[in-house]
């Protein structure tokens, strides 16, 4: 009886031993890691990526290169961007990026008297270095640093190469692009018109529209109705060219016409990959954010310095519609 | 301080220090918990309290530019001091979830502070147009620093979510380990204070059980406990009142023997009084008869009978008389001379008597009737069964501070028990039919009780050569009429 109730003892001690120990174990493991208080240690350069089109294929490309780099160079690097061009929201954050006093702001261009004033006069005034990415804006204009990104003109000439071996140089090309013509479209335009004119049975219609969407369907619609017989199209902003194409279906088959524009669209890729349109301009979006952040690392640290105004270029190359005719 | 004492304060003392410690770890445990708490909850604060006072600069700058007094820039200094101080508590903040929010933050602080001061410098220059650009500015500034607040409220949420949800989790787990450890504390105190109980408990039951024992009479198992506290002392003194009271009954039974037998001889005292009076009543009659039969041999011309009979009655006489009495030793001789006389009548001239005595020893005190037995005895023995008789030597003589009484016979000596027994006082000797009824041992005995030491006689004996008795009588330890004797 008594030797039970000594076994029965044991038992229970070492049960509630057992339960005791691993409940402690769980405790103790569950110790709450709060993120490391950084306190008044000095970080070390802060950059910014700021952009329009947040969440393109184009601009998150961009973002992915930029934020390899910045963990290569060691400075901490956060991408900024408005959604659907919001202009306001850009320039609002271009203007906290110069309060919040960063060292450097990379910026997707935007050829506006707005942004001038900000890069002109308010980062100059805060000495911030300002570096366009992807879309220029002329340095005498705008006051930055360098340019990394495309040479729009040799895109533009680029496209129109591919236009002219499937035109077979004879009929109506569509140029449509912003009222604002910023300096990226102009140049795009520029390129495309030096090849184009000259063939002088090719006619360019030039096409201005405002960037709301309902502003490029009525260009769209316009542009149609006046020139039924146009055989190809080039939206020079890309992100006009999923809202011309569902105009463009509205009124009648896709596949008559040549349809070329360029990668920095939303949808441009993927309707390439569907075939609906028949080239597209591919540029190196990473190898810009990469780029741009190695460039400006290198002029904080005083190791490039002026950086080249002229810019720096990455390469081009056109996509085609596999089996193309 | 008492052992059992000691044990019950060593086990209180311990519960208590378990019972606070778990209490202490617990309470600790929620302090931290809380400070974490409060710590997460002043970051927001501190955060509010940026986008408030920037708020706050603002106000004041609109209202230095509608109404420019020193009043008004007093009080913008003041809130830019208070915008000051709130950037100082954010500014520790940061942490590697925030700290280029945080920063920007910071720096949208100072931005604001430097148009303020250069909203002043301008206002004092009265430059309109350039004060109020900038203070269109500060009021962007403070938008952005609003929503930048947000923002990183935002951010702060999100980094802590998880660190609530680790917060709640433990302290769940916490409460677990609590009932776990209670549960495993209350089953160990409980088989604690069990053996310790049974440790005090236990010897008291054997002390019980002892107790029992002897109530029960039974003096003879030892009482053992071992507890080592005041139990094993009680137990202790409890086995040595058993011993103490083993020994006094012990005692107690050797007083009631040793009582039974002085009633005995109690007993034996009185029958003897009674013989010994009611034999005094013949004695006289024959003493009478004895001095009658005396008279009527000295008429009949026997004169010689005659004196046998007077030697007769006043051996008798002495013997009625000095039984119970110290006499001298004179007395003594001359009954003793008495004695001879008779039984020289008996063996004519087979008995030699030869006394050799020191007269200034004759005052010695002497019990009756020593003497005239130990002659008889040597009668008995060494003149009686040889025809040819023997000599008896009876000497008296000082030795020293000692008086001998010296009785030699040149009989057949006696055999060594009997010497060992008479010394002894053993079983009296064997009566031989002709003694006075008091048999030697006798003598030997009262001799002892006589003068209070025990080598008060001396037997040599060798085989048919003789039998030599030495009573060695010490004058001093004699009676004090020794002295008057002009003993020595």
């Amino acid at each position: 009886m008594q030797k039970l109730g000594i076994i029965v003892a044991v038992v229970v001690v070492v049960l509630l031993c057992h339960f005791t120990f691993t409940s402690a174990q769980k405790v103790l493991q569950l110790d709450n890691q709060l993120p490391r208080l950084i306190g008044e240690e000095e970080g070390n350069h802060r950059l910014v990526l700021i952009t329009q089109d947040r969440q393109t294929p184009f601009w998150d490309k961009v973002a992915e290169g930029a934020i390899r780099q910045a963990e290569i160079e060691g400075v901490s690097l956060e991408v900024w961007g408005s959604y659907g061009m919001n202009k306001e929201d850009f320039l609002k954050n271009i203007e906290v990026a110069i309060h919040s006093k960063v060292n450097g702001i990379l910026v997707q261009g935007l050829d506006s008297p707005e942004f001038k004033e900000l890069t002109k006069v308010k980062a100059s005034f805060h000495g911030i270095p300002i570096i366009t990415v992807a879309n220029d804006v002329p340095m005498e204009e705008s006051l930055r640093r360098t340019y990394v990104g495309s040479d729009q003109y040799t895109a533009g000439q680029l496209i129109a190469d591919e236009l002219i071996q499937q035109m077979v140089s004879d009929g109506q090309v569509v140029l449509m692009y912003d009222r604002e013509r910023e300096y990226y479209q102009r140049e795009r335009i520029r390129g495309i018109k030096s090849v184009l004119n000259m063939y002088s049975k090719i006619e360019i219609i030039e096409v201005e529209t405002d960037s709301t969407r309902d502003q490029v369907k009525a260009a769209t619609r316009d542009v149609m109705n006046r020139f039924p017989q146009a055989d190809a199209y080039i939206p020079v902003n890309a992100n006009h060219v999923g809202i011309m194409i569902s105009e463009i279906s509205k009124r009648s088959q896709l596949d008559p016409f040549l349809i070329y524009t360029f990668d920095d669209g939303p949808e441009a890729i993927s309707l390439l990959a569907q075939g609906i349109i028949d080239g597209v301009i591919e540029q190196e979006p990473e190898k810009m954010g990469e780029w741009s952040v190695q460039l400006l690392v290198e002029w904080l640290n005083g190791e490039t310095v002026p950086l080249n105004h002229k810019g720096y270029l990455t390469d081009l190359k056109i996509l085609k519609v596999n089996g193309a005719e | 301080m008492t052992s059992i004492q000691k044990k019950i304060l060593t086990l209180t003392t311990i519960v208590l220090l378990i019972m606070s410690s778990i209490w202490l770890a617990l309470t600790y445990y929620n302090f931290k918990t809380h400070q974490q708490y409060n710590d997460v909850l002043q970051r927001y604060l501190s955060m509010n309290e940026v986008s408030r006072a920037s708020q706050l600069v603002v106000n004041d700058l609109n209202q230095l530019m509608l109404d420019s007094n020193p009043a008004s820039l007093q009080q913008l200094q003041v809130s830019k001091e208070k915008l000051l101080h709130a950037k100082q508590g954010v500014y520790p903040l940061r942490n590697s979830d925030n700290a280029f929010t945080l920063t920007n933050y910071v720096h949208l602080i100072d931005s604001l502070v430097e148009t303020t001061n250069r909203f002043i410098l301008f206002q004092a220059e009265k430059d309109t147009e350039s004060s109020a650009h900038e203070f269109s500015e500060a009021n962007n500034i403070s938008t952005y620093i609003s929503e930048m607040t947000l923002a990183l409220i935002d951010i702060e949420l999100n980094t802590y979510s998880l660190f609530y949800r680790g917060i709640m989790e433990q302290s769940g787990e916490v409460i677990k380990l609590g009932i776990w450890v209670l549960l495993l504390i209350t089953s160990i105190l409980l088989i604690i204070t069990y053996w310790f109980s049974l440790g005090i408990t236990r010897p008291i039951f054997q002390l019980t059980k002892a107790a029992n024992e002897l109530s029960k009479g039974n003096f003879d198992r030892q009482v053992k406990v071992t507890a080592k506290d005041e139990i094993e002392f009680l137990a202790k003194t409890f086995d040595r009142m058993r011993i103490n009271i083993n020994n006094l009954i012990s005692e107690i039974k050797h007083k009631a023997a040793l009582e039974r037998e002085l009633q005995e001889s109690k007993l034996l005292l009185q029958e003897s009084q009674f013989r010994s009076l009611q034999s005094q009543i013949h004695p006289h009659f024959l003493f009478n008869t004895l001095n009658t039969l005396s008279k009527k041999a000295y008429l009949d011309g026997a004169e010689e009978t005659s004196d046998l009979l007077v030697s007769v009655a006043g051996i008798l006489r002495y013997n009625l008389k000095q039984q119970n009495r110290s006499v001298t030793l004179r007395d003594e001789i001359n009954v003793l001379k008495q004695y001879i006389d008779i039984q020289k009548a008996r063996f004519t001239d087979r008995l030699q008597v030869y006394l050799d005595i020191d007269e200034a020893c004759l005052d010695l005190k002497i019990p009756a009737l020593t003497l005239q037995p130990i002659i008889e005895n040597a009668v008995i023995h060494a003149v009686e069964p040889k025809i040819e008789g023997g000599t008896i030597w009876f000497k008296v003589r000082k030795k020293g501070h000692d008086v001998i009484i010296e009785i030699e016979d040149d009989g057949s000596g006696m055999p060594q028990e009997k010497i060992k027994q008479i010394i002894n006082e053993e079983a009296p000797a064997i009566t031989e039919g002709h003694s006075t009824g008091i048999g030697f041992s006798n003598v030997v005995k009262r001799l002892r009780l006589f003068y209070g030491y025990q080598d008060v006689i001396e037997i040599l004996s060798v085989q048919d050569k003789g039998t030599n008795i030495k009573l060695i009588i010490r004058r001093e330890g004699a009676v004090l009429d020794d002295q008057t004797s002009h003993c020595g």
